[in-house]
């Protein structure tokens, strides 16, 4: 097909081309299976973009969008296909293979590879995804409460906590990585006594952490401690989040 | 233009920190192991099943509307629009095929295409009015939201946002977050068109093999 067309595949795939180029490239997709699969692989990376654009919507778009789907007939599912759809591509392979050995298993082994990653880029979806759900279920709880406090060191933790999830996040953005050896820690403090909520690693300086539980902690705290982490704090709090 | 660029050092700044480091995060907590994930919903959407469309629109909500709102900028189009999707998921759900892909990229490409077709359509009318200015819709949600975004942006997408040349980078967030045309990337980045098309499709060949790598995060 023309390169002109497959040219377009990033843009494509970025809603960065007008219609006229949508329905030319969407015709290449029907007769191209590499493009096809190369297509749905970016896709798949560009919706992770979209992680970085969470936002809490108001909660009444929840009960409107309830209210509108209530009303509204769903699509029947699509007439099943004559053959697999997937079929005449994979056919004009396998007949090519039987002519030209080589160039077939050089394309079968493409074949593979993205499909790999395609599976790859889904499992990373996935484990995002489980871990940024938590975090949003907490923070978009009707009653969390939030609270800040600076680190002596430089920077900011900032908590959230809910009493309906029966959790919390605790937000860290140290200015900068402490010192080689030494990691960030985090603390959840009960009755005076703390517990580890998770060190980070060497070098780094913000993490984002869900603790359980959190709001029968009265406190949660911040020290360096020497990797990868320490039982009991062993340097006084670089910062004390109060929470009642 | 020149706020965004503020804004843009600025995160480029708070990211330099990192530069060098490892995608952040801590040791892993257990997840709500028991939780459908987004596919085994969305078929279920698809059966006419209400209770698991409400599930997958906790699942999705914030994001969508967090990327309509960051295309859109206008708080209250964007809700609108976040309206539309939604409902467009229910009505289309036994359209989603699965060998094409995971089932939140499906809901985020409809968002996505949705908002530019917004954009569009309002740059072909008139002038885009610009409402800079309206980015915060005033909820407490909001404050929070905007926190934690800030976080989880530098997290993995952003550390791997990082890793792409500058154009590609631009290119990339200029079409995604703004939506704008690759002929207007063009535009704003003094590239020719040829160019901004290979480093879109590089940038985003680039991010996969970075996120991927992420795995054992």
């Amino acid at each position: 097909m023309s390169p002109d067309v497959h040219a377009l595949l990033g843009a494509y795939v970025l809603d960065a081309v007008d219609d006229l180029e949508r329905a030319a490239f969407d015709r290449h997709l029907r007769e191209c299976e590499v493009c096809r699969m190369e297509t749905d692989e970016l896709r798949e990376v560009a919706a992770r973009l979209a992680d970085g654009a969470w936002s809490a919507p108001p909660p009444r778009l929840r009960e409107n969008v309830l209210a509108e789907i209530a009303g509204t007939r769903q699509l029947a599912p699509p007439a099943p296909p004559p053959a697999r759809r997937r079929s005449p591509g994979r056919l004009r392979l396998v007949a090519a293979a039987a002519v030209v050995v080589a160039a077939a298993g050089a394309g079968a082994a493409v074949y593979a590879i993205q499909d790999q990653r395609v599976r790859d880029a889904r499992q990373v979806a996935a484990l995002a995804e489980q871990r940024e759900a938590r975090v949003r279920s907490i923070l978009s709880a009707p009653d969390v409460q939030v609270h800040a406090e600076r680190l002596n060191s430089g920077g900011r933790v900032t908590v959230a906590s809910s009493q309906s999830r029966n959790a919390g996040v605790i937000m860290l953005a140290a200015d900068g990585a402490p010192d080689p050896g030494k990691v960030y820690q985090l603390w959840t403090i009960r009755g005076g006594a703390p517990a580890s909520a998770g060190a980070l690693g060497e070098g780094q300086s913000t993490a984002v952490q869900v603790v359980d539980g959190m709001p029968g902690a009265s406190d949660v705290g911040v020290t360096v401690e020497p990797a990868p982490g320490s039982a009991t704090p062993t340097t006084p709090l670089d910062a004390v989040v109060k929470l009642t | 233009m020149a706020w965004e660029e503020s804004v843009c050092e600025k995160r480029r700044d708070m990211a330099e920190r990192d530069i060098g480091g490892r995608p952040e995060y801590l040791t892993p907590v257990p997840g709500p192991g028991t939780a459908p994930g987004a596919e085994v919903l969305l078929a279920a959407v698809a059966r006419g099943d209400e209770k698991a469309f409400g599930r997958l629109y906790d699942l999705v909500a914030p994001r969508v509307y967090g990327l309509v709102r960051r295309v859109l900028r206008d708080p209250a189009q964007a809700e609108e629009v976040a309206q539309e999707v939604l409902v467009e998921v229910w009505r289309t759900a036994s359209r989603f095929d699965p060998e094409r892909g995971s089932a939140t990229s499906w809901v985020f490409t409809i968002a996505h295409r949705r908002a530019v077709d917004r954009v569009r359509a309002e740059q072909a009318a008139a002038e885009r009015t610009v409402k800079v200015g309206v980015a915060s819709i005033g909820t407490p949600y909001d404050e929070v939201a905007d926190e934690v975004t800030g976080r989880l942006e530098r997290q993995q997408v952003r550390h791997c946002l990082d890793v792409l040349t500058e154009v590609q980078r631009e290119a990339v967030t200029l079409a995604f977050y703004q939506g704008h045309s690759y002929p207007q990337v063009s535009e704003l980045l003094r590239v020719p068109l040829p160019t901004v098309k290979s480093r879109m499709r590089d940038g985003l060949i680039r991010l996969r093999d970075c996120l991927s790598a992420g795995v054992a995060a």
